[in-house]
């Protein structure tokens, strides 16, 4: 599942790196695909914490004044940062997602970096324009008004 | 047997991811996009538990479509528009609802796969031992079952 996008290190390193790192977490190579893995379970993680909890809250769909009561609740500061949040992690997991669905079904390619960078630009794209509503809310709520 | 299923769940796991993309899209757009829900006011943030103001357009759409005074919660005491009404404009349609209800069921059943196993993939790799492995699956699948049960029933009974 993993997806390494850093170039294949020199033999010599390798020895060298797994002999003197005895410690169980430094033997992974933290380098750029290594961190996308890692954000992208991380992000996982916190996405299945936020379903359990959304699904749980939308019982209140059956009661119009329960539901009415949870979106007031919704409107406040914290859950503005909160929506925003989710935003990131719902992009970076999804444009992470989409490129280890392209590897895994059109395999290896050498414009693999391209493909990293790309949708990198494409997720930071979403984030700046699907978060401005939020952003813009807080800024004016804490500054403008 | 075993590397069999896994390898059609991992397969699966990569269709419900694809599938999610466009179900999240159409879900975030519906929610928190659309011109009837986009309320970039100064209301919006707000530590007094008020409900939020609607555009016109939200206004105007469940007036059409909920007379006031016919079913409780669909508006405010000054007569504005409540977050219930704008939300049964899909779940109680006439002619709609039916689909928006499929819609929101096949992204439930749909996120819950998904999700859920991803979990357990998170799971079994940090827990070694086996009967370790088989609690956390139970546990999480249990779990999912209890959310989509719950799910089902508040989207299918939701403005009925």
């Amino acid at each position: 599942m993993a997806v390494e996008t850093a170039e294949r290190p020199e033999a010599h390193e390798v020895t060298q790196e797994v002999q003197t790192d005895t410690s169980r977490f430094q033997r992974y190579r933290v380098r750029t695909g290594m961190f996308a893995w890692m954000a992208h379970r991380l992000s996982g993680l916190a996405l299945v914490g936020y379903l359990v909890v959304h699904i749980w809250g939308l019982r209140a769909l059956t009661s119009p004044e329960a539901f009415n009561a949870l979106i007031a609740k919704y409107h406040a500061p914290i859950y503005k940062v909160g929506e925003f949040l989710l935003l990131v992690a719902v992009a970076y997991h999804a444009m992470n997602g989409l490129r280890i669905v392209l590897i895994d079904f059109l395999g290896w390619s050498p414009n693999q970096k391209k493909l990293f960078w790309t949708l990198g630009a494409v997720t930071a794209v979403i984030i700046a324009v699907g978060g401005y509503p939020s952003i813009y809310a807080l800024v004016d709520h804490y500054f403008l008004s | 047997m075993a590397n069999k299923s896994k390898a059609i769940n991992w397969f699966l796991h990569r269709i419900t991811g694809t599938f999610l993309v466009f179900l999240l899209i159409t879900h975030f757009w519906v929610q928190h996009y659309d011109s009837q829900v986009a309320s970039i006011s100064k209301t919006v943030v707000t530590q007094e538990q008020t409900t939020p103001e609607y555009p016109n357009e939200a206004q105007e759409a469940v007036e059409a479509r909920f007379a006031p005074g016919e079913v409780d919660g669909y508006y405010n005491e000054d007569g504005s528009v409540t977050p219930y009404g704008v939300v049964m404009l899909r779940l109680a349609d006439p002619v709609y609802a039916v689909l928006w209800k499929g819609f929101n069921i096949l992204f439930l059943i749909v996120a819950l796969h998904h999700g859920f196993y991803g979990l357990n993939n998170v799971l079994t790799d940090y827990i070694r031992n086996d009967m370790g492995k088989m609690v956390a699956k139970t546990l999480s699948w249990s779990l999912a079952l209890v959310l989509l049960v719950i799910g089902l029933y508040s989207v299918i009974t939701a403005g009925w």
